[in-house]
């Protein structure tokens, strides 16, 4: 896509490109080759690119965004009016309880590594994250995981524990069904996402930026999502105990949880808080960061206090490892109970608030340089409002009714303890209702405005907002090797430096613009780097992907699905491990540096 | 600011500098990495990480349980210490094999590295087949899995290291055959030594468990 | 290069992204202080404390809430008068300060000191929550799906005699007005939490535990109350009462909890009653002092019927006035206001005088005792028992016949 405003005149003739040449990926072992296409589903299925995999978990995450809101819309329904009938309470168990584990799970942590994946390697300057096919690894299982989690509705019922999932509710005899096991096996498995996923960004952080871009150079949201991923890597593991101790529970008779057998049911909400805690920073961090990128490039200054907010985010990521059990407050482990614990979703609100619009905010704003064209501003407009009215609408009234005396995870309420007069809980339950379907079509704005105006919006230009960060230092959207020659860093906000100069005096500052973005990125398409080597794309990642649910499913049915599973994910790590390093159309010479360019992708360029 | 272009060779400089040349260009793919430690080194580094964090878990939830016992045989009953310092020694054996692999691989001697690598491997085996060997006895004397909170979390938390063992020795003799076949990308060396990383640290979990386990009397 | 267009856009986004956090803190806490007291009588209303503990607590909420609420209004307005003094008017680009080091450790100095200024008085109220060496009374609460038990353990306190005898009652909790009474919890099966709004916070039961909690209630009067953890299926009909009487009225509570069984005059409906419930309720319900044909005291066993192994004590069903898990009124609805509104002064009599024919919630009570499991989601299902060897999460469908119901009612309704 050519959306660089390139000068009518050029002195520098650029060498036509030629039809590339057939492909063939040799290798000794003739099945091992590397995927060679570049269009089409397979160009997708088998990609390492850390910008189509970032576009993946954004489509994902906003499809279990529907289903979380539709989960959200029933049981709104149920609680519009006393003794609601929509719903039955089994049925309502299981929707708060998906409602919850969709959203948290498969909506904001995927949507939040959307962000991370297309935005870390371009922020940092490097052309792919540090383990490009583990990449594609994290997004496959998560995807996997999240079908799998869901297929539980039509195979017995949903697990129905609450996301929490405390025990010994969630223990056979008081869950009988397949539902707590699929929830269990689905976040393992979603678990490993986000586990190979942090492991990933920390190296690709850490040992990938771009000459001069020391760690207090890195834009903000780079150092949020990096703290981020390092919450994930050690919280992760403290949940992947407890569901191994709850499935060893419910599927082989372990009695960790069995009070019968002197167990302590505080155990799980034990580790489940230590998971707990830190994940709530996991899914606000990375908002945190868009945030605070956004407000700078609006505010044509720097981000105030850039250190500070960097050293914040880091005590974020150690102090909230120390107190998980303030989520246990009433859970007799000591002198403290406090009433404001009644209060419905409060931390609802601020993961809506905070977490969600932030989202969005992102996705508005760095839409142009992924998709080339900004989203519609007048439908942008009408999508904010509405759903910032819908949220506070929705949410808001939960904290009156919980304040009145009604407490969560309740499938119903009824008119003898409502109160009377009009602001009763039969009033703001209604409110809330009505709010949750203005956030509804406020969300439905937003597809609209992403998926059908934005075929009518024009091609944006480089630089819409006058932005400050080296992602932009690209084409949008930009091209499969990120940078045409790896940036050598000065500043923080390195390409707002690029473009202005300070040419006051003393203590008068004046800014002069010296390039505009165009200029800045033809500069770099002319001082290319010689040769470009792109990681190619692979089978293996979306192979051994798949493996995991077939082995969730043989915990669930038959031993035999276990080994199925599990010979699959050893194949696909064998054929990983001995797969040719390379496909031969996988570098880029480009033609500005002299070289004829062989990749497919950027016959327009 | 005219002076932070005039930085810019500095910078540069600075940073070379900083981080020098040490690992960057000896990593495979010769890629220059800002820490001066390889990608996979370090992610190594920070899967044991959260392993640390697994094992942790696992632990706690022993040192919760490790007193309920219900009706079941108790610790002092079941344990033979002699023979699990003996396949803990056998275990330890196997990491200083494996440092002498890595040497191996540092002197580019895949000969040497292949059979420090397989001996390791043998090693590994048979410390796995002395925890079979001993998980059958306490069978035998009435420690059933499901049988007390005891059972329970002993046997998840040993049995998951065992697990975590095996994958181990797959990857030595996975390893061996790739050294053999010449199919190993990159540098070989480093290679090693990531699976080298990963032993030790199997290595030195099943240190605290035999400390917490077996030799501090509950 | 920005567009024209970028104005618009510029407050899109920056309204899009600051108004967020600050906005909800400070509307939701102005909002919810000012509007939670407009719903009259919200039988669980968490800023009606009616006892003392729930008293301290109040009082902490609202200086908590009024501090977060300033703080909140002065960053909201603060925020919104930048917004539009700076709003995009074509200024060229301002000073790229990256800090002031003042302001920066000011504004994370200040927010601690504030946070420091509200820790005092919660450590405060939160320790003073926590005594329990300074109660009378003791009883027993145990959470079960999905009902509440209640029992008063034989103890020198709560009466100037003391309670001699063990009373096992379920449903409401009857208390003497002005004491404190502690309260030690524990559940038969999943998590639970006791919480009664009006008068403490929660505490959750938790099987194989015993938690302890205060509860205290200036004047008698009746205070509704709910399971607070999530139990499963019917978690949000498991509720309770706290009942308060005089000391006087108490010991009219206590003495008629403790007189001796009364069978049925020969020949009534509440005699054929009296076998009806033997055959089908006795497996399950302890009515104390009920014989069966050899005169031998029937003790019912809801342990082999019932997977967590209790059933609500009914020998004194008709001094409470709600059922099935305080799910529903014994009584109906008019009485029930002249009830839950009386005066303290008032109360005690109304109260005593339990439930009577003239007011009795016949079509629930019937409805229930013709289907319960088609009334409060349970599992009761016959088939469906192989998770819990064959028992019972509830209670099961008994098939009654309408006279049998009619038999039964004319019994239950002399269990007082």
């Amino acid at each position: 896509m050519a959306i660089i405003e390139r000068p009518a005149d050029t002195t520098t003739t650029v060498a036509p490109v030629e039809e590339a040449a057939p492909v063939t990926a040799t290798s000794s072992y003739g099945y091992l080759r590397r995927p060679v296409e570049s269009t089409g589903w397979r160009s997708w299925a088998f990609t390492v690119d850390h910008k189509k995999i970032g576009i993946m978990y954004g489509v994902v995450a906003m499809f279990f965004f529907i289903v979380g809101g539709l989960e959200a819309g029933l049981i709104r329904l149920q609680l519009a009016g006393p003794e609601g009938t929509v719903l039955s309470a089994d049925k309502y168990n299981q929707m708060f309880t998906m409602h919850a584990t969709t959203m948290v799970f498969l909506f904001v942590m995927p949507m939040a590594a959307a962000f991370a994946n297309y935005f870390i390697p371009l922020q940092i300057g490097a052309r792919d994250v540090a383990f490009p096919r583990m990449n594609a690894l994290s997004f496959w299982v998560f995807l996997f995981g999240g079908i799998f989690l869901n297929t539980s509705w039509f195979l017995g019922g949903a697990a129905d524990g609450g996301w929490f999932m405390y025990a010994p509710n969630s223990d056979v005899p008081f869950s009988p069904t397949n539902g707590v096991d699929f929830w269990a096996l689905g976040l393992q498995i979603t678990g490993i996402a986000s586990l190979v996923g942090a492991i990933n960004l920390i190296t690709t952080v850490l040992n990938m930026r771009a000459p001069g871009m020391s760690l207090m150079k890195m834009p903000i949201f780079t150092w949020m999502a990096f703290v981020t991923q390092m919450l994930l890597l050690f919280a992760i593991p403290v949940i992947t105990v407890a569901l191994f101790l709850l499935m060893f529970q419910r599927s082989y008779d372990a009695t960790f949880f069995s009070v019968e057998a002197g167990a302590d049911p505080l155990l799980w909400q034990h580790l489940f808080w230590i998971f707990g805690h830190p994940e709530v920073y996991i899914i606000v961090l990375p908002s945190f960061g868009i945030v605070s990128e956004v407000l700078p490039v609006f505010s044509k200054k720097p981000l105030f206090g850039y250190t500070f907010v960097v050293f914040s985010g880091a005590a974020i990521g150690f102090v909230g490892w120390g107190v998980w059990a303030h989520h246990m407050f009433a859970s007799g482990l000591g002198p403290v109970s406090v009433a404001v614990f009644s209060v419905a979703p409060l931390a609802i609100d601020v993961i809506f608030g905070g977490a969600v619009l932030g989202l969005f905010a992102g996705m508005y704003y760095w839409w142009p340089k992924v998709f080339g064209k900004t989203l519609s501003e007048s439908w942008g407009k009408w999508n904010f409002w509405l759903m910032i009215i819908g949220m506070n609408l929705t949410f808001g009234p939960m904290h009156i009714i919980g304040l009145q005396g009604q407490p969560r995870r309740m499938y119903q309420w009824t008119e003898n303890r409502a109160g009377e007069g009009f602001f009763n809980l039969g009033m703001w339950n209604l409110v809330a209702t009505i709010g949750t379907f203005v956030l509804i079509v406020g969300v439905a704005l937003f597809f609209i405005n992403a998926i059908w105006i934005h075929r009518r919006q024009p091609v944006a230009p480089l630089d819409p907002w006058d932005a400050r960060t080296l992602e932009w230092l690209t084409t949008n959207p930009p091209k499969p090797h990120n940078f045409d020659r790896t940036p050598t860093v000065h500043a923080l906000d390195e390409v707002f430096h690029r473009k202005y100069e300070d040419v006051g005096e003393g203590d008068s500052h004046e800014y002069v613009q010296r390039s505009t973005l165009d200029e800045l990125v033809l500069e770099e398409e002319a001082q290319a780097d010689a040769h470009i080597h792109l990681p190619a794309p692979s089978y293996w990642p979306i192979v051994l992907a798949f493996g995991l649910p077939i082995m969730a499913y043989g915990v669930i049915y038959t031993t035999w699905l276990i080994v199925l599973g599990a010979a699959i994910v050893v194949a696909a790590l064998f054929g990983w491990a001995l797969e040719p390093a390379d496909a031969e159309d996988a570098d880029f010479d480009p033609p500005a540096a002299g070289g004829e360019s062989t990749s497919k992708e950027l016959a327009n360029v | 600011m005219s002076d932070i272009v005039a930085d810019a060779p500095e910078a540069v400089e600075d940073h070379a500098a900083d981080h020098g040349d040490h690992g960057g260009h000896g990593a495979h793919g010769g890629h220059h990495t800002s820490l001066g430690l390889s990608n996979t080194k370090l992610a190594m580094w920070l899967f044991l990480g959260s392993e640390c964090l697994l094992f942790g878990g696992l632990i706690s939830t022993y040192m919760l349980y490790r007193n309920r016992q219900g009706s079941g045989p108790s610790p002092d009953q079941l344990w033979d210490i002699p023979f699990t310092s003996a396949s803990s020694f056998v275990l330890l054996m196997s990491s200083l094999t494996m440092v002498l692999a890595v040497s191996a691989a540092g002197r580019k001697d895949d000969r040497n590295t292949n059979l420090w690598l397989t001996v390791t491997a043998v090693l590994g085996g048979l410390f796995v087949a002395g925890q079979v060997y001993e998980f059958t006895t306490f069978y035998r004397e009435g420690l059933g899995y499901t049988d007390s909170l005891f059972a329970s979390s002993f046997y998840t938390l040993t049995g998951f290291h065992g697990v975590h063992v095996s994958i181990g020795i797959i990857m030595l003799l996975a390893t061996v055959g790739m050294v053999a076949k010449n199919r190993i990308s990159g540098d070989k060396a480093e290679t090693i030594e990531m699976v080298g990383l990963y032993w030790h640290f199997v290595d030195i979990v099943w240190i605290i468990i035999f400390t917490l386990v077996y030799l501090i009397p509950a | 290069m920005r567009d024209a267009m970028t104005t618009t856009s510029v407050e899109s986004v920056n309204s899009l992204s600051t108004r967020l956090r600050s906005a909800k803190v400070a509307a939701v806490a102005g909002l919810g202080v000012l509007l939670a007291g407009c719903a009259q009588n919200a039988a669980q209303d968490t800023f009606a404390p009616e006892g003392e503990n729930a008293e301290r607590i109040d009082g902490l909420t609202r200086l908590v809430f009024s501090i977060a609420g300033v703080v909140g209004v002065i960053t909201f307005s603060l925020i919104g008068w930048t917004v539009w003094r700076y709003r995009d008017r074509g200024q060229p680009i301002p000073e790229q300060s990256e800090g002031r080091k003042s302001l920066e450790i000011g504004l994370t100095i200040l927010p601690a000191l504030i946070l420091v200024g509200v820790a005092v008085p919660t450590v405060q109220t939160l320790s003073a929550l926590n005594k329990t060496s300074d109660t009378e009374c003791v009883v027993n609460v145990t959470g079960q799906q999905w009902w509440w038990e209640f029992d008063y353990p034989v103890q020198p306190g709560c009466l100037p005699g003391g309670i001699t005898e063990p009373i096992v009652t379920s449903g409401q909790m009857v208390i003497p007005a002005d004491t404190n009474v502690l309260i030690r919890g524990t559940s038969r099966d999943v998590i639970h939490s006791f919480w009664i709004p009006k008068l403490n916070g929660k505490r959750d039961m938790v099987p194989g535990r015993v938690h302890t909690l205060r509860m205290q209630a200036n004047q008698p009067g009746i205070y509704a109350g709910q399971c607070a953890e999530f139990c499963g299926l019917s978690h949000a009909n498991m509720r309770m009462e706290v009942v308060a009487l005089s000391d006087a009225g108490f010991q009219t509570w206590v003495d008629n909890q403790l007189e001796a069984y009364t069978p049925p005059e020969e020949g009534t409906l509440a005699a054929e009653g009296e076998q009806t419930f033997i055959a089908n309720c006795s497996r399950c319900h302890q009515v104390n002092g009920i014989l069966d044909t050899n005169g031998t005291p029937i003790v019912s066993r809801p342990d082999t019927q019932v997977y967590p192994g209790a059933a609500p004590n009914l020998t004194n069903l008709m001094t409470r006035n709600t059922f099935a898990g305080a799910m529903w009124d014994l009584i109906d609805d008019q009485r029930r206001e002249e009830v839950w509104e009386a005066s303290p002064e008032e109360f005690d009599e109304l109260y005593l005088a339990g439930v009577e024919d003239e007011w009795l919630n016949a079509v629930r009570l019937r409805a229930w005792l013709r289907n319960s499991p088609a009334e409060k989601a349970m599992y009761a299902d016959p088939t469906q028992l192989e998770p819990t060897d064959g028992r019972y999460r509830g209670m099961p469908y008994l098939a009654l016949s309408e006279d049998q119901i009619d038999q039964l009612i004319a019994y239950l309704l002399e269990r007082k």
